[in-house]
């Protein structure tokens, strides 16, 4: 049960977030049912699993708050800044809930006690109210009694899906008993309709449970049966033959028994066993298996093993199957194929152990912008692109505090005030664009804020002033701009409460160096400053396209591919605009060969793959296509460190190196070549 | 043959218990995380026992079982909700829509299989 404590914990911690996010749309919009509904339904299910997994004071906590949303579904009450305060607050104390471990601090319970307080003047203004506790009523521990029982389903019980036997089966395991099953209703078999029930059955049961267990059996059925259940006696009567005979005879000869005769009979039986006083009871236990956890706990250097083991498997598989390939043994392909396959299976299982998406984490920061937004009394529209993006875990843990200062810099340093904002000719709300994509083998994440910008002047003063840089060095813009990564460069005029200690952009390098990742910084006076974090895929295994181009081996990564033609050579090397129509559209495209400054080729027919460029659909030529390979991403050498149209390498199954095209670069520096030209 | 059943929940810890409980105890186990999600499990294929949620988002409890109900395959395949209302009104809507039963949250994995053992074997 423990791991699914965990289990809880994370989930909670999801659902309070979402909580958040729901409770911040609300208050832009207070009207919308829907949105209120969501956040009812979002303590709903809060309120219970937390009562399943113990934690009891979540569960009567966001009780509470739960009958709030209630009563505002229910149009008792209104929206209002006091209630989302209230309830925001509370969401920051639901998140200190999950920790155990707080809940000794005193200060815990103060704010508990309060803000509870606060949350039932707002139930009931009048009066506070108490939180009410169900508790579970003891079974008595009783000897064993013999009960009749009379079970008459109505006709149509089928249709909800009921089988009365499993509750028969169901009723007779909680003792000993004998069971007499009525047929006298079932009519002729040309009327018999299939779907109806005609039987009814009478049960004896000796049991040390109380009647109240008998009618848990029936609680699903009560309303669509006819149900008798009386205690005979408090003795086991089934263990007295001649009773049981003589019920049993009766069962035979007449239709049914009934509870008066049986009565009869018990009673002279029980008065028979009285006297013989020779009983022994039994109790029938049901045993509880324990269940054991669904989720174990993996260091991550185990996952890196993992993950290395996984790579240079494919790398061994690729070899496997070339050499299937060459050999031609019979029988060894099919055996190469499914290692193939196997290989796949556990690459991908590999993977979705490791990742997880970056959506948890962006919705963090919905919470941050809005309360630094009312700080600074500075408006701004949020917007969050990409959350499906998924990277390692611990990267994305690690990212939280980076990427949480950059916006902090933006909201304070990047937007303006509104007043200026206005007279720059901008809408007086500012906005700030968090967005997170793949490039070949990399995420980016990048924060884009449309504020004042950074002025490399004014950056390099600075630097000279705090005796950073020599006066006299000649530095290019970028040199310039990447100074604010320096420690103890802050270029805030003022500290404030915010940004601006001096320990913000060199601690942020710092953080993304350490996940092996780097940052940019782009600014344009006036315009706004884009910080992008590209990141390293830590699963370098891509699924990609093995084409060739002047028999030299690339891999063009899969998931950027839309479709492949072939194409006329003709129809590539004579043209102007360098479009190609393909099905009906035209399709810009540009020739590997060309591009690489290769002759050009002998061959009249060419591959055109296309592949998807931002929105577009960009064809790159090529020689042949291969087909699909499994790439292990190697990362190249220093020296070919600044070709980053390749984003690595990878060793293919003869041993040869391919170099692995990270389109949306490859695109980009061509077609920037071209615009110059 | 192990009998297959469908869990409906949008909450994940909930799905998995469901699923962790019900597996160790040999059945196959589909998920759905919602009513509209679960619709696409319900494609012909055999399934002993449907376990919804009845508060979820797309479509709910209630409605899902109308339309299991009103599908010729599963007209007559048990149905077990979870609910932690207890007030009878909820009950008996869903009872009404077509429920077999229900389990009340919180409960204890003994106390799901006991309910389960009502209407499968």
């Amino acid at each position: 049960m423990d791991s699914f404590k965990k289990k809880f914990v994370e989930e909670a911690g999801e659902l309070i977030d979402k909580l958040e996010v729901s409770l911040l749309e609300l208050e832009k919009n207070p009207e919308d049912a829907s949105l209120i509904q969501q956040v009812f339904r979002i303590m709903h299910t809060l309120k219970g699993n937390s009562a399943m997994f113990g934690f009891d004071l979540i569960d009567s906590f966001t009780h509470n708050l739960e009958t709030i949303y209630d009563q505002v579904r229910n149009g008792q009450l209104q929206i209002s800044p006091e209630i989302l305060n209230v309830t925001l607050a509370s969401v920051d104390h639901l998140k200190l809930m999950l920790d155990e471990q707080n809940y000794n601090d005193p200060d815990f319970k103060t704010v508990y006690n309060g803000l509870l307080s606060k949350i039932n003047a707002i139930i009931n203004p009048s009066q506070p109210d108490s939180i009410k506790v169900a508790k579970e009523s003891q079974q008595p521990e009783g000897q064993i009694s013999t009960y009749y029982i009379l079970f008459e389903p109505n006709q149509d019980i089928f249709k909800n899906g009921t089988n009365p036997i499993y509750l028969l089966d169901e009723l007779c395991s909680l003792g000993e008993y004998k069971v007499f099953c009525h047929f006298n209703r079932v009519p002729e078999i040309t009327e018999i309709k299939p779907e109806l029930c005609y039987t009814y059955w009478e049960v004896l049961l000796a049991t040390s449970q109380d009647v109240n267990s008998i009618q848990d059996v029936f609680i699903f059925v009560e309303t669509e049966s006819k149900l008798e259940i009386q205690k005979l006696a408090e003795l086991n009567l089934l263990s007295d033959n001649a009773f049981v005979e003589e019920v049993s005879h009766l069962a035979e000869v007449q239709k049914d028994v009934g509870l008066v005769t049986v009565q009869r009979i018990a009673t002279k039986a029980a008065a028979r066993l009285n006297k013989a006083k020779a009983e022994q009871f039994t109790k029938e236990r049901m045993a509880v298996k324990d269940k054991s956890a669904s989720s174990i706990r993996v260091s991550s250097d185990k996952l890196d093993h993992l993950m290395n083991l996984v790579s240079e498997l494919v790398t061994t598989q690729a070899r496997l199957s070339l050499f299937a390939e060459q050999t031609n043994v019979p029988g060894l392909a099919p055996i190469v194929e499914n290692v193939q396959k196997l290989t796949r299976q556990l690459r991908d299982i590999a993977f979705s152990i490791v990742l997880i998406p970056i959506e948890n984490l962006f919705g963090r920061f919905q919470r941050l912008v809005r309360d630094l937004s009312a700080e600074l009394h500075k408006e701004v529209d949020f917007i969050i692109e990409g959350a499906d993006t998924e990277l390692d875990k611990t990267i994305i843990e690690n990212l939280s505090d980076p990427l949480m200062h950059i916006i902090r810099n933006s909201m304070d340093h990047g937007i303006e005030d509104a007043r200026v904002r206005l007279a720059n000719g901008k809408p007086a709300k500012g906005k700030i664009h968090l967005k997170a994509f793949y490039s070949g083998a990399n995420v980016i994440i990048q924060v884009t804020d449309d504020g004042a910008g950074i002025d490399p002047e004014f950056i390099r003063e600075k630097a000279i002033s705090k005796g950073l840089i020599p006066p006299d060095r000649k530095m290019s813009r970028k040199e310039i701009l990447d100074l604010i990564f320096l420690p103890g460069f802050s270029t805030a005029k003022k500290v404030t409460d915010v940004s601006g200690r001096g320990v913000g952009m060199d601690v942020v390098k710092k953080k993304i160096s350490d996940i092996r990742g780097e940052v940019e910084v782009e600014s344009e006076v006036g315009q706004g400053t884009t910080i992008t974090i590209k990141l390293p895929l830590t699963l370098s295994i891509i699924d990609g396209l093995l084409v060739s181009i002047d028999n030299s081996p690339f891999v063009i990564p899969l998931s950027s591919i839309d479709k492949i033609y072939a194409i006329e050579k003709e129809s590539i090397y004579n043209t102007y605009n360098n479009l190609v129509a393909l099905d009906g559209a035209q399709v810009p495209f540009f020739s590997l060969r060309k591009e690489f400054n290769l002759k050009p080729s002998d061959e009249e027919l060419e591959q055109i793959v296309v592949v998807n460029f931002e929105d577009n659909r960009v064809g790159l030529v090529v020689d042949h296509v291969i087909g699909e390979y499994q790439a292990v991403l190697k990362p190249m050498g220093k020296h070919y460190k600044n070709h980053d149209i390749f984003s690595g390498a990878t060793i293919l199954g003869d041993g040869t190196v391919a170099l692995v095209m990270d389109t949306n670069k490859i695109i980009k520096m061509f077609a920037n070549i071209k615009a110059v030209k | 043959m192990a009998k297959t059943i469908l869990i409906v929940d949008d909450s994940d810890s909930i799905r998995e218990v469901v699923r962790f409980t019900l597996e160790n105890e040999g059945y196959n186990v589909l998920v759905g995380v919602d009513g509209k999600d679960a619709l696409k499990h319900l494609n012909g294929q055999t399934i002993d026992l449907v376990i919804t949620d009845l508060h979820m988002p797309e479509m709910d409890g209630i409605e899902l079982i109308k339309h299991i109900r009103a599908m010729p395959d599963y007209e007559r395949i048990p149905i077990l909700f979870l609910t932690t209302e207890s007030q009878t009104a909820k009950k008996m809507e869903a009872k009404d829509a077509g429920a077999t039963g229900w389990i009340i949250k919180p409960f204890v994995p003994a106390k799901l299989l006991s309910a389960i053992t009502k209407v499968i074997r």
